[in-house]
């Protein structure tokens, strides 16, 4: 069975190469230079060394980063869009974005990217966008703190007797949905009946933690700061930023039971003007499995590569969200319904934040 | 012929400019001003009309949510109180500034002034860290014994509003400073010699003459914490939520630009309500002024 597929699948590869080898010339020259707009500083610049440059010498194609928060990314796409004059080829998304901002992002024909096929998880190629990087919203604690028993699910974020002190929640991003899912999971939801979401329940059961939250965070820099500084004794974190303080040595630690996936998608503006060079990049990425390991190691996430987080060992593999051990404790979120219901989900974490 | 051009652009005076030419020399400033303010504001302003198609809708979602009504009067109740406090704080110090002469006074001026060439992200970190719960004030107070258990100071409407007066505090103070240095000492003087004491001299005659200070000082502080950011999102809580916030949530997160740009529109509406009311007054104290 698995052999026919395979065999159906190189088939496929081939009829797919020897077309692109008929294909005229034009349609496959590479632009001269490829705009990639991603958060600045470690991650840009780990991309830089593993991807951008490795990529300028394979295909010829100059890497132009630009350095830009996430939702600062989308604003300016937005603009760019209203005057008709593209400047970013590739951006970074969510899942809910794939679904709900489809009308700002060009199509991804799954088939024309064979290392990713190849060497990416079996959903690292989704319609609108390719899997970078893959983390979890999970609870960070100070070790210190509670050193005799840890929090380890939603239920205990939510446990004030057993585990007292000041929390940290994130007012930005999606927290419109990771809070009511955390919400729900500690009001004893299972993981595979989240959705759709119960928000008249969710937000009964975020008004008990209410007067418990001190921070709700805005940046991952800020989450950060409160973890070091013990403004919070336990927080709900991005893994990588969580995985970073751990390194630093400072007393807290994480738990993936229960963690929210987050991917970074790699995604395509419609109207780039280096279309070509964009999705030439978006299969590189996968080609070089090499690559992978120590950017995973650089940006404390992990990337869709399959054969990469088989490469590490089993207590470092277990920092990230895709071995196969904490992959399973992962919430795998509805993106679909998340992307149809956005708008309401919003307005519902708006009013009941500034009430 | 050169008796016809003085004609047209100076009075007949000689000496003072006529209108027309004052005119044309204030022709460069307004067209800068229309079009690096008035023509964007003006674009963003018609796309809440004309978006997604001409309708008042925009306006109407403004109104239906409670949430943007809320966050309109936190904003203006904000802005109110750093306004009040930094007046109640401002005085004293422009009082006194206006009082000294010499080294002391460059002093106390190099003091007022020095934080307007810091950064206000700089300011704003700095009370972060003197409020955070393991921070200066915390350590201090327990350290001395009056408290066993940290106080929440950071991320409340207290740190916003003190951090806030902390930034705008020189823009009461200037504005008053040049009212009061602007009172004759001949004033204080004569009603002394009327035999009013210092208090009452103070109450009846600096501080209505200074009221046009305070009120320029007020309005300045007043619009310009109407439209704060950076402090409310670092110091604040969402419940300390301000109107610009919101928009930026609109129009970096959720991308409906014409409902930033209509919550823009009534914000707008507001400032420019107040600041001619605030002018009335102040045109009025003038008036008051001369009159007595």
């Amino acid at each position: 069975m698995s052999k026919k597929t395979w065999k159906r699948t190189s088939a496929l590869l081939a009829l797919a190469s020897a077309l692109s080898v008929t294909l005229p010339a034009a349609a496959q020259k590479l632009e001269d230079q490829l705009v990639i707009a991603t958060t600045g500083g470690l991650m840009g610049n780990t991309l830089a060394k593993y991807f951008y440059e490795p990529f300028n010498k394979a295909r010829n194609v100059e890497v132009v980063p630009v350095a830009i928060e996430v939702p600062d990314q989308w604003a300016r796409a937005k603009a760019m869009q209203r005057t008709g004059k593209m400047e970013f080829d590739i951006v970074t998304a969510t899942g809910p974005d794939l679904v709900g901002r489809t009308d700002m992002l060009e199509k991804i024909d799954c088939a024309k990217l064979p290392s990713v096929q190849k060497f990416g998880v079996s959903d690292a190629c989704q319609p609108y966008g390719v899997a970078r990087t893959t983390g979890g919203m999970l609870i960070t604690y100070n070790t210190e703190t509670f050193k005799a028993k840890a929090p380890k699910t939603w239920a205990d974020f939510w446990d004030v007797k057993q585990f007292p002190g000041p929390r940290g929640l994130p007012d930005t991003g999606d927290s419109d949905w990771w809070v009511p899912v955390a919400a729900l999971l500690a009001d004893g939801v299972k993981a595979d009946q989240l959705f759709p979401l119960d928000l008249n329940r969710a937000y009964k059961k975020l008004d008990e933690i209410r007067p418990n939250v001190s921070v709700w965070w805005k940046t991952g820099d800020q989450v950060q700061q409160i973890m070091r500084s013990r403004e919070v004794v336990m927080a709900m974190s991005y893994s990588g930023r969580a995985l970073a303080v751990v390194k630093e040595g400072v007393p807290v630690a994480m738990s993936w039971d229960q963690a929210i996936r987050d991917t970074g998608y790699m995604a395509v503006l419609k109207g780039a003007p280096d279309l070509n060079a964009a999705m030439a990049y978006l299969d590189f990425f996968y080609a070089s499995s090499d690559a992978h390991v120590p950017f995973m190691r650089a940006v404390n996430y992990a990337t869709a590569s399959k054969s990469a987080i088989e490469l590490m060992k089993p207590e470092e593999r277990n920092l990230y969200a895709t071995s196969p051990e904490n992959y399973e404790k992962l919430v795998k979120p509805d993106f679909a319904w998340i992307g149809e219901h956005r708008s309401e989900l919003r307005e519902r974490w708006t009013a009941w934040l500034t009430r | 012929m050169t008796k016809a051009v003085r004609s047209k652009f100076w009075h007949s005076d000689g000496r003072r400019l006529s209108g027309l030419s004052t005119l044309l020399l204030l022709l460069p400033f307004f067209a800068v001003i229309a079009f690096v303010f008035i023509y964007p504001i003006a674009q963003l302003l018609l796309i809440s009309f004309l978006e997604p198609h001409p309708t008042l809708d925009n306006y109407a979602r403004v109104v239906d949510n409670p949430v943007h009504a809320r966050v309109l009067m936190r904003t203006l109740w904000t802005a109110a109180l750093v306004t009040a406090l930094s007046a109640v704080l401002g005085f004293p110090v422009a009082h006194y500034m206006s009082r000294t002469k010499g080294a002391l006074a460059a002093l106390v001026a190099v003091c007022v002034i020095l934080p307007l060439w810091s950064s206000v992200l700089v300011r704003t970190a700095a009370w972060s860290f003197l409020l955070q719960r393991n921070g200066l004030i915390n350590s201090a107070l327990m350290a001395l014994g009056l408290t066993s258990q940290p106080f929440k100071l950071l991320y409340t409407q207290s740190a916003v509003v003190i951090a806030m007066t902390h930034v705008l505090l020189p823009f009461m103070i200037l504005p008053i400073y040049g009212a009061l240095r602007s009172i004759p000492n001949d004033y204080a003087r004569a009603a002394a010699v009327l035999g009013a004491t210092r208090l009452r001299t103070f109450l009846e005659v600096i501080l209505p003459l200074s009221l046009p200070g305070v009120v320029s000082g007020s309005l300045l502080v007043f619009l310009t914490a109407l439209g704060f950011f950076i402090t409310p999102a670092l110091l604040g809580s969402p419940q300390e939520m301000m109107i610009s916030t919101l928009v930026s949530k609109q129009i970096r997160e959720i991308l409906d630009w014409p409902f930033a740009a209509a919550l823009v529109g009534v914000l707008t509406v507001f400032v420019t309500l107040l600041a001619i009311v605030f002018s009335k007054t102040l045109r009025f104290d003038r008036l008051m002024g001369s009159a007595s």
